[in-house]
C-alpha cells in the first residue's frame, strides 16, 4: 500500500509538470490549429536556462525562472511573427513539416553549441526528500509542483477573467466569428504563441533539477506531450492538465507494477487506443 | 533531355568507384544512395499519397533486425536476408497501416510516430531476440565468388554497387506506381479523400497497399545498412530522427517526384556529413533549415523547382 501511495505521488508530482508542457502545446493548437513539434525543443531551452543560470551566474533555477520565461515569451511571439506566420495559411500538414524542421534546427544548433553531454543540475537542498507521511517526495520536485499550480491556476484565471483571455478562447472557438466581434485574430494569435513557448519554458526550469539534460531531450517530451494532449483532447485546457496528471500517474504506476523497461509502452499503448476510439480525448471536452 | 539525364545519372552511379580512390567519397556515395532508397520508400506513401508518417524508421529497423538475426541465429546469408526482411517489414506495416489508418492528417502523423517509438522499446527490452541495448554485431560476412572471383568485403565497392542497384530499383518502382492505377488512386486520396472514397475508391485499400511497397523497401533498406554496417542497436534504427531524415529528404527534394528524393539525399546528406567530418554533432541543422526553407519558398521542392524552370510549366 505505501508503494503504491509512493508511486501515485510522484506520478501526480511529475505529471503536474507534464501538464504544463501539454497546456502550452494545446493553447496553441487551440488558436491556431498548430501542432507545433517545436514545443519539446523549447522545453529543453528552458532546461538550458536552468542550467546555465545556476552554472554560470549561481542562481537558482526557481529564481532565473524569473527572467527565462519573460525571454521565451518574447522568443515565441517572435518565432510566430517571422517564421509561422506566413505558413499557417499552407494548411495543418504543412505546419506540422515547418515546425519539424524548427525543431530539429533548434536541437542541433544547441547540440552544437552545447554538446551532446549529459548534464545534470545540483542543488544542495535536493539531497534528502522530505518525508510527510513516510512518503519520500524530493524537494525541487515538490517546488515545481507548487509552482505548476500557480502558474496554471493563473493560467487559468488570465484565459477565464481577462479580456485578452476572452479573445484567446474565442479565437479558439471560432476565428472568423472572433474577428467580426472586434478581436485581432493575428495579434491574439502571436500572443498566444508567446504565451505556448513561455509555459513550456517555465516547465523546462522546473524539470531540469528532476531529469537529465541533453540538447535532444525535446524529442521524447514532445512525444509524451502528444500523449498527454491527445489523451486529454487536443485544444483543451482542462484536457491537457488531467491528460498530465494521468500520464504521470500510469507511467509512475507502470514502472512499479509492470516494468520500468515497458513503462513509457504503457503511454503509448493508451495513446493509440485514445487516437482509435475517443479522438476527441478521453474527457470527452476537446475538439477531434 | 526527358531521356539524357537519368541515363546520365545511371552512368555516372555506375562509374564512381572508378572515379575515386578516396574511401570516404565512397562512404558518402553509399549513404547518400542509402537515404535515396529511404526518401523514395517514404514518398510512396508521402508523397503520392499525402499521409504523412514520422514513423518509417518501423520498417527500417525491422529490416535491419530480421536481417542480422537471420544471419546470426540461423546462418541465413544476409543477402537473402535482406529480402525476408523487406518481407517482414510489409507484414508488420500491414496491422500498422489498418489501426493508422483510420486517423487522418496529422493525428496519423502523431500515431505513426508512437508505433515507432514503440517498435524502439521492444527492441530494447526484447533481449532474447535483439540484444537488448547492447545490439547485434557482424563479426565476419560469409565469403561469396562472383566468376569465381571471391568478393572483398572489406572493400566499400561491393556495398556501394548492392545499395546502388537497391536505389535504383526504388526509383524504378516509384516510376511505376506513378503511372499505376494505384498512383491514380493515390493521388485522389491526397487531393480530397472524401471525393475520393465517393467515386468508390477504397482508400484504406490504396493506402494500406502503399504503406505495404513503401515499408517494403525502407525494411530492405534496413537490412543493407545492418550489413554494411554490420551492427545494430535499438537507437540507431529505430530513432525518431531516422523517420524525420526520410520526411525531410522526401520533402526538400521534390514530394511526388521520382528523382526528387534523390536530389534531396545527395543535397542533405552531403551537406550534412561534410559538416560532420569537420564538427562531428549537429549535422542536422540543415535539414531543419532547408526543411523551413523548402516549405515557405520552395513546396515543390529542390527536384520539382528545377522542373518548372526547365519547362516553364508546374511538373506533372
Amino acid at each position: 500500500m505505501e508503494t503504491f501511495i509512493q508511486s501515485v505521488v510522484s506520478g501526480v508530482l511529475t505529471g503536474s509538470l507534464y501538464a504544463m508542457i501539454g497546456v502550452g502545446l494545446t493553447v496553441v493548437f487551440g488558436v491556431m490549429r498548430i501542432i507545433n513539434l517545436a514545443h519539446g525543443d523549447l522545453v529543453m531551452l528552458g532546461m538550458y536556462g536552468a542550467f546555465w543560470g545556476l552554472t554560470l551566474w549561481r542562481l537558482d533555477p526557481f529564481v532565473s525562472i524569473l527572467l527565462w520565461v519573460p525571454l521565451l515569451f518574447l522568443g515565441g511571439m517572435l518565432i510566430y511573427r517571422f517564421l509561422l506566420k506566413a505558413i499557417i495559411p499552407g494548411g495543418e500538414l504543412n505546419t506540422l513539416l515547418y515546425t519539424a524542421g524548427l525543431s530539429l534546427l533548434i536541437a542541433n544548433l544547441a547540440l552544437f553549441v552545447w554538446s551532446g553531454d549529459y548534464r545534470t543540475i545540483k542543488l544542495p537542498y535536493a539531497l534528502s526528500p522530505m518525508r510527510p507521511f513516510g512518503i519520500a517526495v524530493p524537494v525541487p520536485l515538490a517546488l515545481a509542483f507548487g509552482l505548476a499550480i500557480l502558474i496554471t491556476a493563473g493560467l487559468s484565471l488570465f484565459l477565464a477573467r481577462t479580456d485578452l483571455g476572452r479573445a484567446i478562447r474565442a479565437t479558439s472557438q471560432n476565428p472568423e466569428a472572433a474577428a467580426l466581434m472586434g478581436v485581432n485574430v493575428d495579434r491574439i494569435s502571436m500572443v498566444t504563441f508567446g504565451l505556448g513557448s513561455a509555459l513550456a519554458g517555465a516547465a523546462g526550469v522546473l524539470l531540469a533539477p528532476s531529469l537529465y539534460l541533453y540538447p535532444t531531450v525535446g524529442e521524447i517530451l514532445i512525444v509524451k506531450c502528444f500523449v498527454i494532449v491527445v489523451l486529454g483532447g487536443l485544444g483543451s485546457v482542462v484536457g491537457a492538465i488531467s491528460g498530465g496528471v494521468l500520464l504521470g500517474v500510469v507511467e509512475s504506476l507502470g514502472a512499479v507494477y509492470v516494468s520500468v523497461a515497458y513503462k513509457d509502452t504503457i503511454g503509448f499503448a493508451l495513446f493509440m487506443l485514445v487516437l482509435l476510439f475517443r479522438p476527441s480525448g478521453l474527457f470527452g471536452v476537446g475538439k477531434s | 533531355m526527358r531521356r539524357a539525364v537519368p541515363l546520365a545519372a545511371v552512368v555516372l552511379v555506375l562509374v564512381l568507384p572508378w572515379l575515386t580512390a578516396s574511401q570516404f567519397t565512397l562512404h558518402l556515395a553509399i549513404t547518400v544512395l542509402l537515404w535515396t532508397v529511404l526518401g523514395v520508400a517514404w514518398n510512396l506513401l508521402g508523397g503520392y499519397g499525402g499521409q504523412v508518417s514520422f514513423g518509417h524508421a518501423t520498417f527500417f529497423g525491422v529490416g535491419a533486425y530480421t536481417t542480422l538475426i537471420l544471419y546470426l541465429k540461423l546462418g541465413l546469408a544476409p543477402w537473402y536476408g535482406m529480402a525476408v526482411g523487406g518481407a517482414v517489414g510489409a507484414l508488420v506495416s500491414l496491422p500498422i497501416g489498418l489501426v493508422c489508418f483510420r486517423l487522418r492528417g496529422p493525428y496519423f502523423s502523431l500515431a505513426t510516430l508512437a508505433v515507432a517509438e514503440i517498435l524502439r522499446l521492444v527492441a530494447l527490452n526484447w533481449e532474447g531476440l535483439t540484444n537488448g541495448p547492447v545490439g547485434l554485431l557482424i563479426t565476419a560476412l560469409p565469403p561469396v565468388r562472383i566468376a569465381s572471383r571471391p568478393i572483398d568485403w572489406e572493400s566499400k565497392t561491393p556495398f556501394y554497387y548492392m545499395v546502388a542497384g537497391l536505389a535504383l530499383a526504388a526509383m524504378l518502382a516509384a516510376y511505376g506506381l506513378a503511372r499505376s492505377r494505384l498512383g491514380a488512386y493515390l493521388l485522389a486520396v491526397r487531393e480530397d479523400e472524401d471525393t475520393a472514397e465517393a467515386v468508390g475508391i477504397d482508400t484504406v485499400r490504396a493506402k494500406v497497399v502503399t504503406l505495404a511497397l513503401s515499408a517494403f523497401l525502407a525494411a530492405v533498406a534496413g537490412g543493407f545498412y545492418g550489413l554494411y554496417f554490420r551492427y545494430v542497436d535499438p537507437d540507431a534504427v529505430f530513432p525518431i530522427a531516422l523517420s524525420v531524415e526520410m520526411v525531410f529528404i522526401a520533402v526538400v527534394g521534390g514530394l511526388a517526384t521520382v528523382a526528387g528524393p534523390a536530389v534531396g539525399a545527395v543535397f542533405l546528406v552531403t551537406i550534412s556529413e561534410l559538416f560532420r567530418e569537420r564538427f562531428l554533432v549537429g549535422h542536422l541543422i540543415f535539414y531543419g533549415l532547408f526543411m523551413m526553407l523548402a516549405i515557405r519558398y520552395l513546396p515543390e521542392g529542390i527536384w520539382g523547382g528545377v522542373r518548372r524552370l526547365v519547362s516553364g510549366h508546374a511538373p506533372s
